[in-house]
C-alpha cells in the first residue's frame, strides 16, 4: 500500500520528517518497504540555453560554457560530456538551495564559474547518479524558474500492510493510527451535503454474502478529463488515469480504503441484485476475461444478467465509458471469504478484491457514496440521485470486557493506565470509568475481538521497545530427542569419519528419476501444484538427489566422491501419503584420499560392505544376505540385503551402469547403500553403551594358514567352516589374501587366514595351538579345501 | 705367575685396554680391540686361563677380580659402542635429504552439512534451555497445518504461504511451517510444555538467492502458567545469546501471524558492528530481523483442548537456512542443496 504523505495530511496535522513518519510506523508493524522521494525540492534554478562551450584552458575533462539565462549571459564551468549548444539546461545560481545544499561561488581550475548546471541526481529528480547533465524541453524559454515544471516535493510510503489489517489499507487508515499514536485528532472528512433529485435505484440483496448496498444514480454527468490534482495523486499510487468517473473510483479507493464500484446505468435493466450466480452462468470482465461461473460466486445482478462479480470486477457491458452520462456508484460490504474463494478460483486478485477479502469498513459506505458524489458532481456535474441503502443485519461490534491486569499478564509489564485508557479510547469506543473496563472496536477494526487483541494494541502503542527482559524460567521436563534424530546423528558420526560428505536435496524428483529408478508412479507421492516437472514426485529414495549431485559435482571437475543424506523418503501406501527416515550414500572413486606418494584403490563393493556393516556394528541381530530380489536400478549380481531379524531394513551394492547412465555419470562403478532408519531407531537407545569387552593379559599364538579351494566356493561358507571346526581357546581370525593366477590350477583359488589363538587365564602351548590349527584344517579340507604349501 | 704377578699383569690388561677403547675411532676398531681383549684368544681369557694354577686360597682372592676385570672391560666396551653407534647415527641422520616442502598426506574426513551444522547450535542452545525436541510430519493435513493454527480456509492468511498439495488427497499438503508440530504435540501433551521443533518445510516460492521451495524452520513453544512477551522476550534474549555470544540484544517489533496474538518481529542487535556502516550483517541498522514469534493465539490453545484464561504460551521460528548464511557467510540459499563439495568440505 503506498501512502503519499500531502494526501495523508488531509486527514492528520502529522508535520514529521518522512524518515521519522517511518520509523514511527514500523514500531507500530508497519514496515516501509521503500521511502521514495518525489517532486522538486530545490530552489534558485532556472532555465538557461548554452550558447557556446569552449575548452577548459586549464583542465583537459572540463568545459567553460556560455548561457544565456533570459537576463543575460553567464560563464560556467562544467565536467559534464553531453554539453551541446543550443539546449536548454537547468542553472542553479549561486545561493541555489539543492535538497539541504546551498551553492556557494567555485573558482575551478583558475577560472570562476558562475552557477552550475545540474544533472538529475544534484536536482533530487533521480535516485542513482545520472550522467550527464539534465536536457530540458528545448522549446522552454531561459529564466523560467525549473521547480516549477515539476510539482512539490512529496514522498511515496511503499508499506507492507500484513493480512489482519484491512484497515490500514488507505489515507484515512494510515491517519487513524498515527491519531492515536501520536496524540493528534483526526481532521474531519470534508464531505458537502448531496442534493438529491430523480429516482432511486431499487436494490436488493439475496444471499447473506453482501452485508450491506449502498448506491445512488448519478444523471447527467460528463465524463470528461480528470484534474491534475486527481492524476497526480493517483499516479503515485502507480495507477494511471483513465478518465474521471473511473480515476474517482480509485481516488476514493485509496483516500478512504472501500473500493466503490461505477456502474454505466443505461446498462442495467431495472434494479440491482445480489445473488449468487446460476451454476454455469456466463459472465464477461470489463478486462475481457469470459467466466463461466459457478454457484459460490457473489454477482451484482440487474434484473436480467450478472453485471459485475461482486468485490472483484465489473462487467465489460457496464462499464463506464468515455460517453456514459448516467451512473449507478456502489458502496458495499461483501464477505470476505466469498470474495477470497471466487477470486482464488479466478486467479484474479485486484485493489478491490484484496480489501474486500480482508474485510473492509461496513459503516463507511453512505460517507463514502457522499464523497463519491461530491467529486462526481465537482469534476463531471450531474444530478445525484437519492441513496438506497440496504443493511439488513447491521453489524454488532465485539465488546471486550477485560482489566489492566489482564494485559499486563499477557505482556509481562505494568503500563499507566492513564495510558491504556488514552490508547483505547482512540482506538474505539471505550469505558475505563469502573473496572472492569469496557471496550467496543469500531466496525473498521473487526479484528480486535479479545484481551489478546488489546494487549497487542496497548503494547504497540505503548511502545514495544518497552517490554521487559524477564528472569528466564527453568527446565519443565526431561525426555529423549526423537529417536530418529539420535539414531541418524550416529550414522551420520561414522560416515562422516569414513570420509562421506553430507548433502541434503529437495524432497522433490522428476518423472524422469522415477524412470531412471524404475519407481511405480502409483506408489509415489504426486504433488499437485508443482513448481515445475522437475520437482513432481515426492522422492521415494534418496539416490536419485544425489545422482544429481554426483552429475553437478563432475561436472565442476570431481573426480569421485563419497556422499551420503539422511532425509525422508514417501510412498503411497493405498492411497495414503506415507513418509519415513532414511539413510543413504553414493560412493565412487578412490577409497582413500590420494596423494603424491599413495594411489588409492577405487572403491568397490567391498568398501560399501565394510562401511555398512561398520554403521550396523552394534546394532543386534543385523545380517546380510545376497538379495535374491534386486531393485532393477541396482547390478543383478552385486547387491545384498541388510536384514534386521530376518526382514529386509536397506541394501548396498553396485549401481546398475545404466542408472548411472541415466544420469550422465562417467565412471559407472558406483556404489551405494540405503538403509531405512526405522528399522534401527527402534533399536537405538542413546543412553546405552556398549559395555566394555576384557582384552587378553596373556600372550595370543598367531597362524597363517593357507588353502586352495574351488574358485566358486564361498567365502560364507569358509567362514562357516572355520567357525563350527571345534577350536576349543578363544580365536579371531582375519582373511589376509584371495589369490588365482599363476602358480594355482584352474578353476582353483587360494585362501589365506590370519589366526590368533588365545586364552584368557593362561599362555597357550604349542601343542594346543597345533590342535586347534588341525581341527580347522580337517574342517576346511572338508570343504573340499587343499592345505597350499 | 704368583698372585701377586697375576693382579699386577691384571691392572695392566685393564689399563691396555681401556685406553684401546678409547683409542678407537670407529666400530670396527672397537671390534678388534673387543677380540683382542675379551675374544676367545684375547689377554682377558688368557689370564683366566692362569686360575686354574691358583691354589684354592688364592682362587678364592683371584676370581671375584677376574670377573670384575672382566665386567669392567665389558662395560667399557659396550660404552664405547653406545657412543659410537649413536654418533655414526647422527652423522648417517644428519645426511637424510628429504623435501619437507612436498604437501602433507590428506586426511580422510567428510563433512557435515552447514544446514546440520547451524541446527545442531539451534538444537543445542535450545536444550540448554530446556526445550525438548519434537517432530512431526511433511506431508500433514491441512487440519494441523492450518486450520487448528487459526489459519481457516479462505483467510488470505493461508494466502502468506503459498502451499503445496498432495494430488489425488484432498485436504493434504506439505506443511508450510513446523508449527504443526505444536499442535500435535499440545493435543497429546497437557502444559507445562516447552518444546523445539527443527524441519524441512515446503513453500511454493519462486526460487532466488534468498528463496527456496523447500527450507528448514526451528520453532519453539512454551506453555503454562502465565507465560508472557517478557517471557519470550527472556528466553529469545538467552537463545540469540547463545547462537551471537553474550553480547546479543534482541528488538520485538509488531507484526502479525495468525496463530499469535500479540505477534512480533524479533530483531538481534548486530554483534559485529554496532550499528556502524557499512555492515554486511545488519546494513549499518544496528539491528538484524531474526524471527517471527507472539503470545500463542487463544484461539489455538482452545482448538486442543488448552484453557487460555488458565494457560497462556509464547510461539517463535525462525529460518536455520538464514541464520546458516550468516554464520557461515553462505550468499545464496541455493547453494545447500546445490551440494557442491567445494562448498560442503569447508565445514
Amino acid at each position: 500500500m503506498k501512502i503519499l504523505y500531502s494526501w495523508l495530511k488531509d486527514f492528520i496535522d502529522a508535520d514529521l520528517p518522512a524518515a521519522e513518519l517511518a520509523g514511527k510506523l514500523a514500531a507500530l508493524g508497519i514496515e516501509t518497504a521503500e521511502l521514495k522521494k518525489t517532486g522538486a525540492d530545490f530552489e534558485g534554478v532556472f532555465t538557461a540555453k548554452i550558447l557556446k562551450i569552449e575548452k577548459h584552458p586549464n583542465a583537459d575533462k572540463l568545459s567553460l560554457v556560455d548561457l544565456d539565462t533570459g537576463s543575460g549571459v553567464r560563464k560556467v564551468v562544467c565536467g559534464a560530456k553531453n554539453l551541446e549548444a543550443g539546449i536548454i539546461v537547468p542553472l542553479a545560481r549561486e545561493g541555489a538551495r539543492l535538497g539541504s545544499n546551498i551553492l556557494t561561488a567555485a573558482v575551478i581550475r583558475g577560472i570562476k564559474s558562475d552557477g552550475m548546471i545540474c544533472s538529475a541526481d544534484e536536482l533530487g529528480l533521480a535516485d542513482k547518479r545520472a550522467e550527464g547533465i539534465l536536457h530540458l524541453d528545448k522549446n522552454l524559454l531561459p529564466g523560467i524558474d525549473v521547480s516549477t515544471l515539476y510539482g512539490k516535493a512529496d514522498y511515496i510510503f511503499d508499506l507492507e500492510i500484513t493480512p489482519n489489517r484491512p484497515d490500514l489499507l488507505s489515507h484515512l487508515g494510515i491517519a487513524r493510527e498515527l491519531s492515536v499514536l501520536l496524540n493528534i485528532p483526526l481532521k474531519k472528512i470534508d464531505i458537502k451535503p448531496v442534493k438529491e433529485h430523480g429516482k432511486s435505484v431499487d436494490i436488493k440483496i439475496s444471499c447473506p454474502s453482501c452485508q450491506r448496498y449502498s448506491g445512488r444514480a448519478v444523471r447527467g454527468v460528463k465524463n470528461t478529463a480528470t484534474p491534475a490534482w486527481i492524476t497526480q495523486r493517483l499516479a503515485a499510487m502507480g495507477v494511471n488515469g483513465k478518465n474521471a468517473l473511473v480515476d474517482i473510483s480509485n481516488y476514493v479507493l485509496y483516500d478512504l480504503g472501500l473500493p466503490l464500484h461505477f456502474f454505466d446505468l443505461k446498462n442495467i435493466d431495472g434494479g440491482i441484485n445480489v445473488r449468487f450466480a446460476a451454476e454455469g452462468e456466463k459472465f464477461e470482465t470489463l478486462d475481457g476475461s469470459k467466466l463461466e461461473l459457478n454457484a459460490q460466486d457473489l454477482v451484482i445482478a440487474d434484473n436480467s444478467k450478472a453485471v459485475a462479480l461482486a468485490g472483484i470486477m465489473g462487467g465489460k457491458e457496464s462499464a463506464v465509458k468515455e460517453n456514459t452520462s448516467d451512473i449507478f456508484i456502489e458502496a458495499a460490504y461483501f464477505n470476505p471469504q466469498t470474495i477470497n474463494k471466487t477470486a482464488k478460483r479466478y486467479a484474479m486478485s485486484s485493489e478491490a478484491s484484496q480489501r474486500f477479502e480482508r474485510g473492509a469498513d461496513v459503516s463507511i459506505t453512505l460517507t463514502a457514496l457522499a464523497h463519491a458524489s461530491n467529486l462526481v458532481q465537482e469534476i463531471c456535474g450531474g444530478e445525484a440521485g437519492p441513496v438506497t441503502d440496504v443493511y439488513p443485519v447491521p453489524y454488532v461490534p465485539a465488546e471486550v470486557i477485560f482489566t489492566p491486569q489482564d494485559i499486563y499478564k499477557i505482556l509481562g509489564m505494568e503500563i499507566a493506565e492513564e495510558k491504556l485508557k488514552q490508547i483505547f479510547s482512540g482506538l474505539g469506543k471505550f469505558d475505563g470509568e469502573k473496572t472492569p473496563w469496557k471496550f467496543i472496536a469500531p466496525p473498521h477494526r473487526r479484528d480486535l475481538a479479545h484481551k489478546w487483541d488489546l494487549a497487542e494494541e496497548a503494547a504497540r502503542f505503548n511502545g514495544f521497545e518497552n517490554i521487559p527482559v524477564s528472569s528466564t524460567r527453568a527446565s519443565v521436563a526431561f525426555a529423549d530427542n526423537p529417536k530418529n534424530v539420535d539414531c541418524s546423528a550416529k550414522f551420520a558420526a561414522v560416515l562422516t569419519a569414513a570420509g562421506f560428505y553430507e548433502c541434503k536435496n529437495f524432497d522433490f524428483i522428476s518423472g524422469r528419476d522415477l524412470d531412471n529408478f524404475y519407481f511405480d508412479k502409483k506408489f509415489t507421492v504426486e504433488l499437485a501444484n508443482p513448481i515445475s516437472e522437475e520437482w513432481q514426485f515426492m522422492r521415494p529414495s534418496l539416490l536419485p538427489g544425489m545422482l544429481k549431485n554426483a552429475a553437478f559435482n563432475q561436472s565442476r571437475g570431481a573426480a569421485g566422491y563419497k556422499l551420503f543424506e539422511t532425509g525422508k523418503e514417501y510412498a503411497n501406501m493405498k492411497g495414503f501419503p506415507a513418509e519415513s527416515w532414511a539413510v543413504a550414500g553414493i560412493v565412487c572413486g578412490a577409497a582413500a584420499p590420494e596423494y603424491f606418494t599413495q594411489k588409492s584403490a577405487p572403491a568397490d563393493f567391498y568398501f560399501i560392505k565394510g562401511l555398512a556393516a561398520q554403521m550396523l556394528k552394534d546394532f543386534e541381530g543385523v545380517d546380510y544376505s545376497v538379495s535374491k530380489t534386486v531393485p532393477a536400478y541396482m547390478h543383478p549380481k552385486i547387491c545384498m540385503d541388510i536384514l534386521d531379524g530376518g526382514r529386509p531394513a536397506g541394501f548396498f551394492g553396485k549401481l546398475h551402469p545404466l542408472t548411472a547412465k541415466a544420469y550422465g555419470l562417467k565412471n559407472d562403478e558406483i556404489y551405494i547403500f540405503t538403509l531405512n532408519l526405522k528399522t534401527f531407531e527402534k533399536k537405538f537407545k542413546a543412553q546405552e553403551f556398549k559395555p566394555a569387552r576384557d582384552v587378553p593379559q596373556f600372550p595370543s599364538s598367531y597362524r597363517d594358514l593357507s588353502f586352495v579351494f574351488d574358485k566358486n566356493l564361498n567365502y560364507a561358507e569358509i567362514d562357516k567352516a572355520v567357525n563350527s571346526a571345534g577350536a576349543w581357546s578363544k580365536m579371531s581370525y582375519n582373511l589376509t589374501d584371495v589369490y588365482t593366477g599363476p602358480n594355482l590350477p584352474e578353476g582353483k583359488k587360494s585362501v589365506t587366514l590370519n589366526f590368533s589363538f588365545w586364552l584368557m587365564d593362561r599362555t597357550l602351548k604349542d601343542a594346543e595351538v597345533d590342535d586347534n590349527i588341525s581341527k580347522i584344517s580337517a574342517a576346511l579340507s572338508a570343504l573340499g579345501g587343499e592345505l597350499r604349501k | 705367575m704368583n698372585l701377586t704377578e697375576w693382579k699386577q699383569k691384571c691392572a695392566v690388561v685393564e689399563a691396555e685396554y681401556k685406553k684401546q677403547v678409547a683409542a678407537a675411532a670407529d666400530l670396527d676398531a672397537l671390534a678388534s680391540a673387543r677380540v683382542a681383549g675379551l675374544g676367545r684368544k684375547g689377554a682377558l681369557t688368557e689370564l683366566l686361563k692362569n686360575l686354574k694354577d691358583f691354589s684354592i686360597e688364592e682362587k678364592k682372592e683371584a676370581g671375584p677380580l677376574g670377573n670384575e676385570l672382566k665386567k669392567n672391560l665389558e662395560a667399557a666396551f659396550d660404552a664405547k659402542e653406545l657412543s659410537l653407534s649413536s654418533a655414526k647415527l647422527n652423522a648417517d641422520l644428519v645426511n637424510t635429504n628429504i623435501d619437507l616442502t612436498l604437501p602433507g598426506a590428506p586426511v580422510s574426513v567428510g563433512h557435515s552439512h552447514p544446514l546440520t551444522i547451524a541446527l545442531d547450535r539451534m538444537t543445542a542452545v535450545l536444550s540448554k534451555l530446556g526445550f525438548l525436541w519434537a517432530d512431526g510430519p511433511q506431508v500433514e493435513e491441512e487440519k494441523y497445518n492450518f486450520d487448528y493454527l487459526n489459519i481457516p480456509a479462505h483467510h488470505p492468511a493461508r494466502d502468506m504461504q503459498d502451499t503445496f498439495f498432495i494430488a489425488g488427497k484432498p485436504g493434504m499438503v506439505l506443511r508450510t511451517h513446523t508449527s504443526n508440530v505444536q499442535v500435535r504435540y499440545m493435543e497429546k501433551n497437557k502444559p507445562p510444555l516447552r518444546i523445539m521443533s527443527p524441519g524441512r518445510v515446503f513453500r511454493k516460492d519462486d526460487i532466488d538467492a534468498s528463496h527456496s521451495p523447500v527450507f528448514n524452520q526451528i520453532e519453539g513453544l512454551y506453555v503454562d502458567k502465565n507465560v508472557s512477551l517478557a517471557d519470550l522476550k527472556s528466553d529469545l534474549t538467552a537463545f540469540m545469546k547463545g547462537l551471537f555470544g553474550a553480547k546479543a540484544e534482541v528488538r520485538f517489533r509488531p507484526s502479525y501471524f495468525p496463530f499469535v496474538e500479540p505477534g512480533v518481529e524479533v530483531d538481534v542487535k548486530c554483534v559485529f558492528c554496532d550499528g556502524a556502516s557499512p555492515c554486511a550483517f545488519c546494513k549499518g541498522t544496528g539491528w538484524k530481523e531474526m524471527l517471527g514469534a507472539g503470545i500463542v493465539h487463544p484461539q489455538v490453545l482452545r482448538n486442543v483442548g488448552i484453557d487460555p484464561e488458565v494457560y497462556s504460551g509464547y510461539a517463535f521460528g525462525m529460518g536455520v537456512e538464514r541464520l546458516a548464511m550468516m554464520l557461515l557467510n553462505i550468499k545464496d540459499i541455493r547453494a545447500f542443496y546445490e551440494n557442491d563439495l567445494r562448498i560442503l568440505g569447508q565445514f
